[in-house]
């Protein structure tokens, strides 16, 4: 299968900060992902770099197979909502469409109508005056009717409200849903994206944490809780990613390829969330990945 | 992106129409009445010496009618227009895309920062060339009796009317260089926007670079674009002098200068000075000189220098050159215009935050 965007080694650096470091990953075609990262984590930064707002200090980055912005016509295969959904504020919503139908030759133009009409969106009126969500509709209509194939959204749930993020979320599955789009949405709450997601990349600290489907991240890692135990004893393959003991207990969350027949441990399934807490903690060290996860 | 262009750009085209709608207005007001003192004058049919005159005249009734004003406020208005829009134009050009985060929806769509920035820096450019050149030639026709009473080497004592073609806000305001200036200070404002990423402080760089860099040119470049030719002229020929005499203890000191070049309309006087017959600088006179029977008879004191062999020498661009210095400072202009556009042109396809 292709990747929809492909990096390896792929770092910036902003003077002495590295923004993002050492980044090796494959996001495949056809996927929602969520990008999840406490602020600062580097999503922008690879968000940026994958649509070649920035170039990498170090390695390299593939966006459908090519450079990002290497020419119009990979621009035309990319989408992107920018993080705050910016608009030309003095610019009417109707202007916004036909910039959007100047600068793009695959723009669909009765699909961004019927989205402004959908919406009830004014034509007339000025972009400056939308609300958040609004914006961010206008903004999603923008890269939908460029019908791309891959769709980049940096943090497009942050300024909406509970109600127009569920709003947003159901149109953008909507437009995406058939076409066989590459969706990346960010975000530093993984709830948000939970009931869309398939693809889940972790970064903190300028770095990826983990990147997998969101199947078999949950169905290869357990809670176990049980006697205190010095998780050096665990058997091969049982990789901890978080413990934490009191004087008689132990609780771990491991990733493993195969099932915990441990009768000394309670096993429980992770939540998505809790999962991605995990790999966000800075004090959790994480092991390098067992050979036995060749997740896709 | 030629359409998205012109309807960004809509509201400055619109207030630079309105800016020269009313230039235009001003000088079609006062410019046929200049026109007829000019057909009255008598200056198109003149000969020989009369003419000097006859362009004096001209020039004290055109400064009568008050016409000075309207001179004055067209030549500010020429050379303030590349200042407005290197600020208004080319500061925001890059700036305020970054600054509001436009610049993520506009060169995310299909289609390259290159061409985005060529056609932005070419239809700014060519605004502002067109109306800052319009500005000029408009006041060009307005204020042509006025050159040509001084190209006849008419007088207006020291009212701005009475300047030559090579004098400082006549030359930056007549001619091409205007045209050089607005393309400068647009690709200048938008050079600063893309470098410091913040329009106000984009537009207070720009202001300041730019006014170094129009001081800097009449004031050490201009003079020396071609070499300077020399004359040495007798003293008693001069006839716009300044001097300044001095009987002290220290002797009897004197400065001679020339605001003009005799026989030369229209030439750029550089320096004059007085020299002995040895051609060696010379500030002292012999004591005859200073008498006061000599001093206060008419121009008794000029005779006296003469008849010791002081002469007068002057270093001058001659007025045949006037064309050659307007191409050559415009072309310097466009070429910092190329070299500011190359970078920005880099700077937008290797951004580095």
């Amino acid at each position: 299968m292709n990747a929809a965007i492909e990096a390896s080694g792929l770092g910036k650096q902003y003077r002495r900060t590295w923004a993002l470091r050492n980044c090796t990953l494959a996001i495949p075609e056809g996927r929602v992902t969520a990008l999840v990262g406490p602020n600062g984590a580097g999503k922008t930064t690879l968000l940026r770099l994958a649509t070649g707002q920035l170039t990498p200090t170090r390695g390299m980055i593939s966006v459908l197979g090519e450079p990002p912005a290497a020419s119009p016509a990979q621009l035309a295969r990319v989408g992107f909502v920018a993080q705050d959904t910016p608009v030309y504020g003095r610019m009417r919503v109707a202007d916004h469409l036909r910039l959007g139908s100047w600068l793009n030759p695959g723009w669909d133009n009765e699909l961004a109508q019927r989205r402004i009409r959908q919406l009830g969106l004014d034509r007339r009126q000025r972009a400056g005056s939308l609300s958040g969500g609004q914006r961010a509709q206008l903004a999603l209509t923008l890269a939908l009717a460029k019908q791309p194939e891959l769709l980049l959204l940096d943090e497009p749930l942050a300024s909406l409200d509970p109600l127009a993020r569920r709003e947003f979320l159901r149109s953008l599955m909507e437009a995406v849903a058939g076409h066989g789009t590459s969706v990346v949405l960010s975000s530093h709450l993984v709830t948000d994206l939970e009931r869309v997601c398939d693809y889940l990349i972790v970064l903190a600290a300028s770095q990826l944490r983990v990147a997998g489907e969101v199947t078999a991240l949950l169905a290869s890692h357990r809670r176990l809780s049980g006697p205190r135990r010095d998780p050096g004893t665990l058997p091969a393959g049982q990789d901890v990613i978080e413990q934490s003991h009191t004087d008689k207990q132990s609780t771990l969350l491991v990733r493993t390829g195969e099932p915990i027949h441990d009768p000394a441990w309670t096993v429980t399934p992770v939540s998505l969330e809790e999962l991605v807490i995990a790999y966000m903690n800075p004090a959790n060290d994480i092991p390098a990945r067992g050979p036995q996860l060749g997740v896709a | 992106m030629i359409r998205l262009t012109w309807l960004q750009f809509r509201a400055q085209a619109v207030t630079a129409a309105a800016a020269l709608a009313a230039f235009a207005a001003l000088l079609a007001a006062t410019g046929p009445h200049i026109a007829s003192m000019y057909a009255a004058s008598g200056l198109s049919s003149c000969q020989g010496s009369s003419c000097q005159n006859l362009a004096s005249t001209l020039l004290q009734q055109i400064q009568a009618a008050g016409d000075t004003w309207v001179y004055l406020i067209s030549v500010a208005s020429i050379l303030l227009a590349p200042v407005i829009i290197g600020l208004f134009w080319g500061a925001p050009l890059i700036a305020h895309e970054l600054e509001t985060g436009t610049s993520a929806l506009a060169w995310t769509q299909s289609i390259t920062r290159t061409r985005w920035l060529t056609v932005k820096l070419t239809i700014g450019g060519l605004a502002a060339i067109a109306v800052t050149e319009g500005l000029s030639l408009m006041q060009a026709w307005w204020a042509a009796p006025i050159g040509r009473a001084v190209g006849h080497g008419g007088v207006a004592g020291h009212s701005i009317i009475g300047m030559g073609q090579f004098s400082t806000l006549a030359f930056a305001t007549h001619g091409i260089t205007p045209l050089g200036y607005a393309a400068f200070a647009f690709i200048l404002g938008v050079t600063t926007g893309a470098l410091i990423q913040r329009t106000v402080p984009a537009m207070a760089v720009t202001l300041a670079v730019f006014a170094v860099v129009q001081i800097a040119m009449p004031l050490w470049i201009r003079p020396h674009l071609f070499p300077a030719s020399h004359t040495v002229i007798p003293v008693t020929s001069l006839t716009n002098t300044s001097e300044t005499q001095n009987t002290g203890n220290s002797g009897n000191s004197f400065v001679l200068g020339t605001l003009n070049l005799p026989g030369q309309p229209g030439a750029w006087l550089l320096s004059s000075g007085t020299v002995n017959t040895a051609g060696q600088a010379v500030s002292t006179a012999p004591a005859i000189c200073f008498t006061p029977s000599v001093e206060n008879s008419n121009s008794g004191f000029v005779d006296c220098l003469a008849g010791h062999g002081i002469r007068e020498t002057i270093s001058y661009q001659p007025a045949s050159r006037y064309w050659p210095f307007q191409w050559t400072e415009t072309a310097i202009y466009l070429a910092l215009v190329l070299a500011l556009a190359g970078y920005c042109f880099r700077r937008l396809n290797r951004r580095r935050s």
